[in-house]
């Protein structure tokens, strides 16, 4: 009942009683008179109305005065105790002027503002370990992430808590492994049950164990396809009870399957060759002890030295096949992006002032040990350069049918065999275990060797194994290229006019480039993201010298594109606006031509974007994608990944801007050739070619 | 006038079988045990066809090859490598550095001499 309500009750009550009490001694009155003096009665009646009313009167006003001073106020007082509480915390305190309650009100204002202050208090204090707790976890998202192991953390129940990437490419999970499910359903039980039993034991034990909490661990995924092994660490809480384990583990498979087939191969190098090798030695033995034996005895002994040799080579042949197979190394072979192995002997070698280290064309996926590549190639650059005195160097990977070349170039002469064989035997500088260059080769199961490159120029040829590409997160996924876009009236170029027009095209310098946008309608809102290009001079893709830049859009990356490009939000929240950016890119572009696949479509978001930034590009323009449609009328399948399939390049790492812009380069140069061969070698014939495609396409869109 | 042959091997018992094989087919043979041998013999007569090993004494059938190849007289001769070594990064060598066929060991000789009379058929 709420103070009013219950203050109305009582004088309700009070009033009642007040009322029932006058009445009551008024009737008595009434009825003891006597009878001579009964005509006072009406009198007595009159009164004893009038006192009931007056009563009423009091009572009443008396109720009003309490309720209007200190009931309404303390109801009034409640809503603003239940606003601070429960809706604004800053909400003032407001009681009617005339209340009775006292100090009351200021009593609670201040019990309300040292509340607020403890809430402030309290709440930047989770602030602040919130923060903490997250850069934590996020150090160790990272951590996880990186790792090349599976991790999966599991409780007592082997529910899966916590798992990375890679634990999802191990146990070749499509999707999500999903939290909270058992880990059985995964991995095959009896081993992990094994595992944890013993380190529970061990921590039951009174000894510490050398190993501490941690025990080796092999297993096989649920459908038995794949060895998993790795270690398990128990997990405790603060008084020391298991709570849970942590897995980390590799896959073994391979390594297992290589070992094995090694075994055998080396059994049937030895024991299988025995048989046969007996046979051919008893018949030679035979045939040369007996000379005098007659011709048809002669034929059988033949034919089993024929028989026996042919056996031996067909043998021979099958075991060579098989051991080149075998990849087990005791060395760290991993996948190897060419352009990090090349930087790293780059920034080796930048010290050294007297030699001059570029790098050039497409990089490409590679297997090997990263160490000793750098220091047998940083080493044969070095011997270079004191047998010829070449001071300027190209580093190029070159993919070829079945394996990956790292080409170094230097202007000069081939290094003869004999020369580069005695390179082969000096110890590399920094190496352990005193390894020369022969032994890398060796590990590697390869050999180098030296070219003629081009006209003037001479090249060492390393061959190495491309990448295994183990797991899913590298594989390809060949994902929709974007519409081809026109737009007619920036692409009906004229001529170039100026001096670059007649110049071969071969002799300019280009910047190839390509973006990345939240959308195809550059005029419907859509924005560039990423921006990269790479100059190609002289022939070469310049590798060293890319454009790449992450660009805030100011607006929403719709989820939808992400899947194009992969960049997130997250991921250009403190990036530069485009029209920071887009000035940078025209330093970067200078007087060279642009290139660009689709060009229309990237040259549309530059052009509205010029006004913003303050620059115009106004640089002659060349569209792999239009030549490409010049040269190749034949096919309707002009996207980048087609183009670059039909020109035999290799296509990795595409739909970054970058990836694309050095895919496209290499598709540019290619073509060059053939637009020499059919005929164009000016730029000015270049822009004619494509605008005859424009034309037709035009014709074809008017229809 | 016969065809002639160069034999480029340090291993008497093949050398035996490659030269009665080669005379057989009608062809002159010359031998060389190692690589500066075999340049010297290049060099005092140019043979058509070369059978070179490449595992070979003093300068080996990479560095004889590249040599010969670097010779504008020298481009028509056909180089046939014999070799142990059996590996596609060899192959790729051998033929990167100016050889025109590549043969693993062990071989069968009856391919080896149809081969052999066949390149030089077509070159007369």
């Amino acid at each position: 009942m709420s103070p009013r309500l219950f203050l109305v009750a009582c004088f309700a009550a009070l009033a009642v009683a007040a009322l029932a009490a006058v009445a009551a001694g008024t009737i008595l009155i009434d009825r003891n008179l006597p009878p001579e003096v009964s005509y006072v009665s009406n009198i007595v009646i009159v009164y004893g109305g009038g006192i009931m009313f007056l009563l009423v009167a009091i009572i009443a006003v008396m109720w009003a005065y309490l309720d209007h001073a200190v009931a309404q106020p303390l109801s009034t007082l409640v809503r603003n105790i239940q606003t601070i509480l429960y809706a604004n915390p800053e909400h003032q305190i407001e009681v009617e002027d005339a209340h009775q309650l006292g100090a009351l009100p200021q009593a609670v204002e201040e019990l309300v503002h040292q509340l607020g202050v403890a809430r402030t208090r309290v709440n930047e204090a989770i602030a602040e370990a919130t923060t903490r707790v997250e850069e934590q976890k996020r150090q160790l998202e990272t951590i996880l992430r990186e790792l090349h192991e599976g991790v999966i953390v599991c409780n007592l129940n082997h529910h899966i808590l916590l798992y990375n990437d890679c634990a999802l490419d191990l146990l070749h999970v499509g999707g999500q492994l999903g939290l909270n499910r058992s880990l059985f359903s995964f991995t095959n039980r009896q081993p992990i049950l094994h595992a944890l039993g013993r380190l529970t034991n061990r921590l039951a034990g009174q000894e510490a164990h050398p190993e501490g909490l941690t025990v080796p661990f092999v297993c096989a995924s649920t459908d038995g396809r794949h060895t998993l092994e790795g270690r398990m660490g128990l997990m405790l809480d603060v008084e020391g009870n298991p709570t849970g384990y942590v897995l980390s583990f590799r896959d073994k498979t391979e390594e297992l399957a290589a070992l094995g087939l090694r075994d055998r191969l080396l059994r049937e190098s030895t024991e299988g060759l025995r048989g046969p090798v007996g046979n051919l030695r008893a018949a030679a033995e035979i045939l040369v002890a007996h000379p005098d034996m007659a011709a048809e005895e002669q034929a059988p002994f033949k034919q089993v030295v024929i028989n026996e040799a042919n056996f031996l080579t067909t043998r021979l042949e099958t075991l060579a096949t098989h051991y080149r197979d075998v990849i087990t190394s005791h060395w760290p072979t991993t996948d190897i992006y060419s352009a990090n192995l090349f930087n790293n002997l780059m920034r080796r070698l930048r010290d050294e002032r007297h030699l001059e280290v570029v790098m050039t064309g497409i990089p490409y996926w590679l297997h090997g040990d990263s160490y000793t590549l750098v220091e047998v190639l940083d080493m044969l650059i070095h011997q270079v350069n004191q047998h010829s005195g070449a001071d300027t160097f190209d580093l190029e990977a070159v993919a070829g049918e079945r394996h990956v070349y790292l080409d170094v170039i230097w202007k000069g002469a081939p290094i003869p065999a004999h020369e580069l064989d005695t390179w082969l035997d000096r110890q590399l500088e920094d190496a352990f275990g005193r390894l020369t260059i022969r032994d890398v080769l060796e590990h590697h199961k390869t050999d180098v060797w030296s070219l003629p490159h081009r006209e003037t120029r001479a090249q060492l040829r390393l061959p190495l194994p491309p990448a295994v590409q183990q797991g899913a997160k590298r594989e390809r996924r060949r994902m929709p290229s974007r519409p081809e876009f026109y737009d007619f009236d920036l692409f009906r170029q004229q001529p170039d006019l100026t001096e670059i027009g007649d110049r071969p095209l071969k002799s300019l310098t280009y910047v190839v480039f390509d973006t990345e946008t939240t959308g195809l309608q550059p005029s419907g809102g859509d924005e560039i993201i990423s921006i990269a290009g790479v100059r190609v001079v002289n022939g070469r893709i310049l590798t060293g010298e890319s454009f790449e830049r992450l660009v805030d859009p100011g607006r929403v990356i719709p989820r939808d594109s992400v899947r194009f490009h992969g960049i997130t939000d997250d991921m250009v929240k403190d990036k530069p606006p485009i029209h920071v950016v887009l000035p940078q890119f025209r330093e970067f572009v200078e007087d060279s031509v642009l290139v660009a696949h689709n060009a229309a479509f990237d040259l549309k978001f530059l052009k509205i974007k010029e006004e913003e930034a303050g620059v115009r590009f106004d640089n002659p323009v060349l569209d792999t994608l239009l030549l490409s449609v010049y040269l190749h009328d034949y096919t309707q399948k002009h996207s980048l990944d087609f183009v670059a399939e039909r020109f035999g390049i290799e296509v990795r790492g595409r739909h970054t801007a970058l990836g694309d812009a050095l895919v496209t380069a290499g598709v540019l140069l290619k073509m060059l050739d053939v637009l020499e061969a059919r005929g164009i070698t000016t730029l000015n014939q270049a822009i004619e070619a494509a605008n005859s495609i424009v034309e037709v396409r035009a014709r074809q869109a008017a229809f | 006038m016969a065809k002639s042959i160069l034999v480029v091997e340090d291993e008497p018992n093949i050398v035996l079988s490659l030269q009665f094989l080669m005379k057989q087919a009608g062809f002159e043979v010359r031998v060389a045990r190692d690589g500066e041998e075999a340049l010297r013999e290049v060099e005092s007569r140019a043979p058509d066809l070369i059978l070179l090993d490449v595992m070979i004494p003093k300068r080996d059938g990479y560095d004889v090859c590249q040599t010969i190849r670097a010779n504008p007289d020298w481009q028509e001769i056909y180089i046939i490598m014999l070799t142990a070594k059996g590996r596609d990064v060899d192959r790729d060598k051998g033929l990167s550095l100016g050889a025109n066929d590549y043969v693993t060991k062990p071989f069968s000789t009856r391919d080896l001499t149809e081969k052999v009379k066949h390149i030089l058929s077509d070159a007369a």
